[in-house]
């Protein structure tokens, strides 16, 4: 100041500047997708883009054909089903593992968490192996109830998609009311007791009121999973629609983009209308969970409750890991219509460097590069909206965090509503659609887990560098940067391992040259392909499996932020 | 050659037009000279911080300007006003060794490399770590003291034009707050950059300021010297806040330096120049006196009152009694210096206690004075 003269008066604009640009890339690629989808829901059938073809046609339809009503119908089914048989599942084994002394805890806990990280489409079509209409124990169970004059129905149809749902999304559940038991205070349960109250009292009055937020998030959470979920009703539906496969085939079988931009717009008013009640009713009961040593915790003794718990954990675990262990062993073999699989083979994984080389290069390609610019965007956008606090911040959190619950169907729908061939900007087909359908769907991953590494990070060391001279950019650079890596991290690791199996937005965007690997394992199965489709998949799911490892035993937080992401 | 830091007129108001609006800051003016060392002192929350980073730029004042010499700076962003600043937290990085922490502004600078080490390794022997520097840890395997002064040498490794320190010393133990101290001040000394120093202990503030500002509810009360605030005391507040008052209310009566504690037949007169009051008679006033200001006697006297005496503490130069005094219902507790034991009296024993003639201040009545 005094001899250096000050370099510029007035405000630094850079951070407007830098804050302007993921704003342009949210706007071109997520706000106006989903405004031009908004919009085109309300042409007519078949028409092209434009104010003069208004009509509530497609909402019409959805309301009063069959096949529309049907599939409405049907999500609201599943997605009910779903969360209410995850809760009755998810909630006494996350008792059962929290208040009762059983063996293997820890084992419980992690492999608990593999179904979630496994794609479910994956665990669909083994389900087919085991419970489809030649399904080895659909055999051996109907051999078994024959003479009760009982039968196994087949897998397909509503009932299997519920069942295949809830198998893979009961641990979000599970997990969360493990925590949520093993967390509530238990001070504020031996006071009851010392009052004389009954243990079933306490639960009623006292616990359960306790984790009630956890699980009305865990619920939430599962019912939008399921209904926005592409791949089990892709492979289990058969003529049993729900809104995201009536979604994929109005455009795959009709190219009907404005009818199906109106069964988006519906599946996300549903979403947000959940969405809505759920902040309504549990915002009205945040309780102050006060976290005590775990070892307080009362552990029920009783032999009687030991052995049904253990038992009851037992069984829904092996239930749900059954498919894994599937498809391993389908993968060694051509047919497995039997009671025992036949013809051990080799050639599903000797034939994958020929038949698949294309789609491993697209799936790594498309990912790693998706990854790279989402770690950059969601890291930025993180930076920006936590420290500088620009007015509009809260607007930027919301956009980028609106992908994290639409389908992955809306996604692409939107996408290509924008971006179609016939379009302003021609991207269909191409590498680039996909790569911005996974920016847009997976910054909210490594958004959060930077917003969480930013807000543990103490603001001072951020203004000692700026006082010592150092420009945002630098700050951020030298200083904000090699302290977050943890949470860029973790949460690039997270997406990267997601987008290797991503299906459902992929389904609608592909084109001859940018097939993936899940969309050829998608079409093995369609094509009764079930060992190479095993093959494939025991390849996918090993690679992230070990990515997921590494970053288990490199950072904690990962995977349980992961786990609130999916 | 470091020039004048004035404040003129200074708001800061936080989340300014909502209803969580905070006045942390009200018409703030003053003025730092050259080479001072100037502590800012107050109670919690009284917006000792808040100044401090509105001065680095870390905070946007409402209104008012904040002058270095002729420059107005009000409006330079923080990276651009070659400040050094020291956080109670000291703020270092934990990525980078100590050469690397201290040479950061430096590095942000552009400094050549050559340039770069000289200037570490003279500000490092200034702060008295150069034996650290030889080994170059990582800045948390140091110890709080050390620590502390990687801070201040990263700070000052730029010649900055200002210094700020905010409670420096808040996270050190009491025999090495003492120590740091003397150190701040001979570093400051030897450099004779323009400090502010923050602190809401008093006795820190008067061993280490040249001056020293009292904030309240982010007005200034009163700056001066440590004597100046010790001895001619503006306001109740300060007196009770920069050293122990002990209070009586009271009336003015006959000339306007002499005053009759409440209920009692007592005249207390002070020096002319320490009454505040300039009362009328029957003016209601604030009666104030140092513990050093007044007597304990076994013995009644004219002026005196009567009290008990709770606790004798022996304090090295001298011995403090506490006497608690009947006050309208209740009673209040004075504290009394006595240059040694009063023979005859005892924890417990009824006392005289009296104010030394000529000594204790008047200050105006205040509703929300802090009376003990
Ligand atoms: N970012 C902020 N938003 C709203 N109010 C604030 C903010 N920072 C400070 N305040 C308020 O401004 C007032 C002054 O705060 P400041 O931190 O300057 O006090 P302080 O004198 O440094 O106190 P301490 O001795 O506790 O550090 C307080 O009432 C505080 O609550
Ligand atoms: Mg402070």
């Amino acid at each position: 100041m005094s001899n250096k003269k000050p370099r510029m008066k007035g405000k630094d604009i850079t951070p407007f500047l830098v804050f302007f640009l993921p704003m342009l890339f949210l706007c071109i690629f997520l706000f106006w997708p989903l405004l031009n989808t908004l919009l085109r829901a309300f042409m007519k059938m078949g028409s092209k883009f434009s104010l003069d073809n208004l009509s509530l046609q497609g909402f019409k339809r959805i309301f009063t054909m069959p096949i529309y009503l049907s599939s409405l119908k049907n999500s609201f089914i599943v997605g009910i089903s779903v969360t209410v048989l995850s809760l009755l599942i998810g909630v006494p084994m996350g008792y059962c593992v929290a208040r009762v002394r059983i063996p293997g805890k820890k084992m419980i806990l992690s492999l608990g968490i593999l179904p979630v990280i496994m794609p479910s489409f994956i665990g669909a079509f083994s389900w087919i192996i085991l419970l489809g209409r030649q399904g080895t124990l659909r055999a051996a169970l109907n051999w078994m109830l024959g003479p009760l004059g009982l039968q196994i129905p087949s897998i397909y149809g509503l009932g299997g998609i519920i069942f295949c749902m809830t198998m893979t999304y009961y641990p979000f559940v599970f997990l969360l009311a493990e925590g949520a038991f093993g967390a509530a205070n238990a001070l504020l349960e031996d006071s009851a007791m010392l009052m004389g109250a009954s243990r079933a009292h306490i639960m009623r009055t006292i616990t359960l009121p306790l984790i009630l937020p956890s699980l009305g998030a865990a619920s939430l959470l599962v019912f939008i999973r399921a209904i926005g979920n592409f791949g089990i009703p892709a492979i289990l539906g058969g003529e049993t629609y729900v809104l995201p496969t009536l979604i994929y085939f109005r455009i795959n079988g009709f190219w009907d983009l404005n009818g199906a931009a109106s069964i988006a717009v519906v599946n996300v008013i549903i979403t947000g209308t959940v969405l809505y009640l759920q902040k309504r009713l549990v915002s009205k009961r945040q309780y102050e969970v006060v976290s005590s040593a775990r070892s307080q915790i009362r552990q029920h003794e009783n032999k009687g409750a030991r052995i049904f718990a253990s038992i009851f954990c037992f069984i829904v675990l092996v239930t749900s890991l059954l498919p894994q262990i599937t498809i391993v062993i389908m993968s060694f073999f051509t047919k497995w219509t039997g009671l025992f699989p036949e013809g051990f083979t080799l050639n599903n994984y000797l034939r994958i460097p020929k038949n698949s080389g294309h789609e491993f290069f697209n799936s790594m390609f498309l990912s790693l590069v998706a990854t790279f610019l989402t770690a950059i965007l969601g890291s930025l956008v993180a930076y920006i909206t936590e420290r500088r606090k620009p007015k509009g911040a809260a607007v930027l959190d919301m956009a980028i965090m609106a992908p994290f619950v639409l389908p992955g169907t809306v996604v692409s729908v939107a996408l290509i509503s924008a971006f179609h061939n016939n379009g302003i900007i021609a991207l269909g087909g191409t590498y680039t659609i996909i790569i911005i359908s996974y920016m847009i769907r997976r910054t909210p991953y490594v958004y959060r887990s930077v917003v969480a590494s930013l807000t543990q990070l103490n603001p001072s060391l951020e203004e000692a560098s700026t006082i010592a001279g150092a420009h945002w950019i630098y700050t951020f650079r030298r200083v904000s940067v090699p302290l977050i890596l943890p949470g860029i991290i973790s949460g690039s690791i997270l997406t990267f391992s997601t987008l290797l199996q991503e299906l459902s937005t992929t389904i609608l965007l592909y084109g001859a040259k940018t097939r993936t690997v899940p969309i050829q394992i998608y079409s093995a199965v369609n094509e009764g392909l079930l060992g190479q489709a095993s093959a494939l998949s025991v390849i996918l799911l090993l690679i992230v499996f070990i990515i997921t490892y590494i970053s288990n035993h490199s950072g904690k937080a990962s995977l349980s932020a992961g786990l609130k992401m999916g | 050659m470091s020039l004048n830091l004035s404040y003129q007129g200074v708001n800061k108001i936080f989340n300014d037009k909502t209803k969580a609006a905070v006045h942390a800051l009200r018409d703030v003016s003053f003025t730092v000279n050259p080479g001072e060392l100037f502590c800012l002192l107050g109670p919690s929350g009284c917006g000792k911080t808040t100044l401090l980073r509105s001065t680095a730029g870390l905070e946007t004042i409402t209104s008012g300007k904040i002058m270095y010499g002729d420059t107005d700076i009000t409006t330079i962003p923080p990276f651009r006003r070659n400040i050094g600043m020291v956080f109670q937290s000291f703020a270092l990085y934990p990525h980078m060794n100590i050469f690397e922490n201290v040479a950061y502004g430096l590095r942000v600078r552009k400094v050549p490399e050559a340039e770069v080490k000289r200037k570490v390794t003279e500000v490092m022997e200034l702060v008295g770590l150069q034996d650290e520097l030889k080994r170059n840890p990582s800045p948390m395997g140091l110890s709080g003291g050390q620590q502390q002064r990687v801070a201040i040498a990263r700070a000052l490794v730029y010649d900055p034009d200002i210094l700020l320190l905010d409670e420096p010393l808040a996270n050190l133990d009491a025999k090495l707050r003492r120590y740091m101290r003397a150190e701040i001040r001979r570093i400051q000394k030897r450099t004779n950059i323009t400090t502010l120093f923050v602190t809401h202990d008093q006795e820190e503030a008067m061993a280490i300021g040249d001056r020293l500002a009292v904030l309240k509810l982010g007005v200034v009360e009163q700056i001066g010297t440590s004597d100046e605030l010790y001895n001619k005391p503006e306001n109740a507040f300060v007196s009770n806040f920069i050293g122990k008052m002990n209070f009586f209310s009271g009336q003015i009566e006959g000339s306007c330096d002499s005053a009759r504690i409440n209920g009692r037949p007592i005249i207390v007169s002070v020096d002319h120049e320490k009454n505040r009051s300039d009362g009328m008679p029957g003016t209601k006033v604030l009666i104030g006196a140092r513990p050093e200001q007044m007597e304990v006697s076994s013995l009644a006297s004219s002026n005196s009152i009567e009290g008990k005496v709770g606790i004798i503490q022996h304090l090295g130069q001298f011995i403090r009694y506490e006497v608690t005094v009947p006050c309208n219902v209740s009673e209040k507790t004075m504290e009394i210096d006595m240059p040694q034991l009063v023979p005859g009296i005892k924890e417990g024993d009824e006392v005289f206690i009296s104010i030394k003639s000529g000594k204790g201040f008047f200050f105006p009545q205040e509703v929300s004075v802090n009376e003990q």
